[in-house]
């Protein structure tokens, strides 16, 4: 296979970074922008993912609008943050109304503004506006976005398509589509932009995953996915390739990748294959990012054999049985993870003559690979097509009763909008929470963007449910507060012992506290320090990991545990 | 001619199928003011707080009624000028008061008809 190197590999106006959590997506966007910036391009470097990780890979803050990069000519970069765009959308309709309209009206219009529709809509109206905009086309010689984890990343590449089919099926003129005054104007837009993704001379998609069976079968599934809407020009990136093992944790790691590797889905095999060697390092600040995707790499330094002396999952697991916890949720970046953490505390629980709902928010629905014929573990996902199905036909049942036919019809249009989705989803999610068939709900979530969106929904409709004359579901009347309860709930932030996954369990720390909700507890996944390994390379990973345990240790103000790195773990744990 | 306005709360879209609880008075009134737009002796509008602020906004009366607390006093039904009715959407009984037509049940006929409109 050979080495990625951004000036050789072919690449077009528009870029997509794509993949599953934690593969390495916002490192090899941003070594390419710098390696494209470097050899004289004017380049553009996007986040879409509301959890973005660009600021602290740049060391600089970022907005929604192109920020030039010091120290890297030519390199602009910005993050689209959902809630941002909504915030300026819902201030462009109220603007112009301050001082005209009672100060109520305005706290009605803004409240309103501030639901799971209008969030998606401006964010995805921003990409798009982006996307197409003649300005940004000519000012930059490449656009390279970096997407949220593969869920999240799908929907936005498909809304465009989904939106223009929307609306050219649309008769009675959108009616959903009015609170974005002006919305179907936006069919142009949204037409070019399925033009652009879906014209190969123009985009390519970058699938970038690991050296790892659920990465790649999460590639796979994007590649796929993706090519449905016509984005069939793909390349593939494996990030991580581990060389010349030396001992026993790097023996497993490797024969691990290679077989992983091995056994590639059939549809990945026939794109262009790069690969990043495994680094010794943390890819942060810009010396790094010039380093990463150079073919000689620094000298590794030997280190003296570290001890772990931190405590363990067990630790955690007990404390939330003596607290007699009902509700966990497992959250973090991607790839740090989650799943298998909740499969661990589930069979803990389990061993402690608990009966657990194990249930997944993730559209990748990793936890599809859990397996167990265990009676005490009861498994459910939200599957997004099934629970819109539901909720549709709900809505509809109740439209019959007091609707005729033509007017049912007007229901069902607004049903069809791809708005419709957020609320299902929504309903579906407050649902979970609300299960009482086992002593315990532990919820594995989706990476840390899309779940901040979930909870701001859940803040948003409990504000709107106060005023709401519908009949509102029990579940969605409880949620917040259940959510809000310590007595109840406990949220254990999922993390790795490295720069990017911290800082953003920090923040996602200072959301939950933010909204006020339960959580004490993190957890280090994945620690290289705590497997004893003599490995160069790896020990110097384990040496980088001492800072972030430290620091966790301190945010955390000691409830924390740190569990090892097992180079099989999504096979002992999820039989994949 | 009859002339009746509804002003509602800020809604994502008409029949509220996008918010948090579905209100079937709301799905009453889209299906009731859908039928109406077929009938000549009557002109009946909705307006919403986030779709038509500007309405909202040069109207004196509605200004005055939404001054001290919009969330309680809207919707506000208006007929020929005048506000009936605050605080709630209006019954089918109070629609066909304000409009002089009679709305029949959609399974009986699969539409609205009768009174001296003739509407459908």
């Amino acid at each position: 296979m050979q080495d990625y190197q951004p000036q050789k590999a072919n690449l077009t106006h528009y870029l997509f970074f794509t993949g599953k959590g934690g593969v390495g997506k916002t490192t090899t966007a941003s070594a390419t922008a710098i390696n494209l910036a470097d050899a004289g391009n004017q380049v553009m470097l996007v986040s879409t993912d509301p959890a973005s990780n660009l600021q602290d890979v740049f060391n600089t803050a970022l907005t929604n609008k192109p920020q030039a990069i010091k120290g890297v000519p030519g390199l602009f970069a910005a993050n689209f943050d959902p809630v941002t765009a909504a915030g300026e959308y819902r201030e462009s309709v109220v603007g112009p109304y301050r001082g005209v309209l009672p100060a109520a009206a305005i706290k009605n219009i803004e409240e309103q503004l501030s639901g799971s529709c209008t969030v998606e809509i401006a964010a995805f109206n921003e990409f798009a506006n982006f996307l197409t905009d003649p300005t940004v086309d000519q000012r930059f010689d490449y656009i390279i976005f970096d997407t949220a984890p593969t869920g999240h990343a799908l929907r936005m590449l498909q809304l465009p398509s989904a939106w223009n089919n929307y609306l050219a099926e649309n008769e009675r003129g959108a009616s959903c589509l009015g609170q974005l005054a002006g919305m179907g104007d936006k069919k142009a837009i949204y037409a070019k932009a399925v033009a652009t993704l879906s014209n190969g001379d123009l985009t390519t998609l970058m699938l970038v995953t690991r050296p790892q069976k659920a990465a790649l079968l999460e590639a796979a599934r994007a590649a796929q996915e993706l090519a449905a809407i016509g984005m069939t020009n793909q390349q593939l990136i494996i990030n991580g390739t581990l060389k010349t093992p030396t001992d026993h944790a790097s023996q497993a790691i490797f024969a691990q990748q290679q077989a992983d590797l091995q056994q590639m889905p059939a549809v990945l095999k026939k794109f262009t294959q790069y690969e990043v060697p495994l680094r010794a390092y943390n890819v942060t600040g810009l010396n790094k990012l010039h380093l990463v995707l150079q073919a000689t790499q620094p000298a590794l330094a030997t280190y003296p054999p570290l001890t772990n002396n931190y405590p363990n999952l067990d630790t955690i697991v007990a404390d939330l049985i003596k607290t007699d916890k009902k509700i966990i949720f497992t959250m973090g970046k991607g790839g740090v993870g989650k799943t298998t953490v909740a499969v661990q505390i589930t069979q803990k629980l389990v061993a402690q003559h608990k009966t657990v709902h194990l249930a997944t928010t993730d559209p990748a629905d990793h936890l599809d690979f859990f397996k167990t014929a265990d009676p005490a573990v009861t498994i459910s996902h939200i599957d997004e097509q099934q629970v819109l199905k539901d909720y549709q036909a709900e809505v509809l049942a109740t439209a019959r009763q007091t609707m005729k036919a033509a007017d049912v019809d007007y229901v069902a249009e607004d049903l069809r909008s791809p708005c419709t989705q957020e609320i299902a989803v929504f309903r579906a999610f407050a649902n979970i929470v609300a299960q009482n068939d086992s002593d315990v709900v532990v919820i594995d979530t989706a990476p840390t963007g899309h779940t901040l969106l979930l909870l701001d929904s859940t803040q948003s409709y409990a504000q709107e449910v106060k005023r709401t004359a519908g009949d509102v579901p029990q579940a969605i009347i409880d949620l917040l507060p259940r959510l809000q309860d310590p007595q109840q709930t406990e949220i254990v932030m999922v993390t790795l012992p490295e720069t990017t996954p911290v800082y953003e369990s920090m923040r996602l720390n200072e959301d939950l506290n933010r909204a006020q909700i339960a959580h004490t507890w993190w957890l280090v996944n994945q620690s290289m320090l705590a497997t004893q390994t003599t490995h160069p390379c790896l020990q110097a990973r384990a040496q980088n990991e001492v800072e972030w345990i430290e620091k966790v240790k301190d945010v955390s103000a000691n409830h924390f545990a740190v569990e090892q790195w097992q180079p099989d773990f999504e096979q002992t744990l999820l039989t994949i | 001619m009859k002339k009746i306005e509804l002003f509602e709360p800020a809604m994502c879209c008409s029949t509220g199928v996008c918010g948090p609880s579905v209100d079937p008075a709301l799905l009453m009134i889209t299906s009731a003011f859908d039928a109406l737009q077929g009938v000549t002796t009557v002109e009946a509008d909705r307006y919403n707080l986030s779709n038509n602020p500007d309405v909202f906004s040069e109207r004196a009366d509605i200004l005055a009624a939404i001054k001290d607390d919009a969330d309680a006093v809207l919707p506000i039904t208006v007929v020929d000028g005048q506000i009936v009715k605050t605080g709630a959407y209006p019954t089918i009984d109070e629609l066909s008061d304000y409009t002089g037509l009679v709305f029949v049940p959609a399974e009986q006929t699969g539409g609205c008809c009768g009174g001296d409109g003739g509407c459908c």
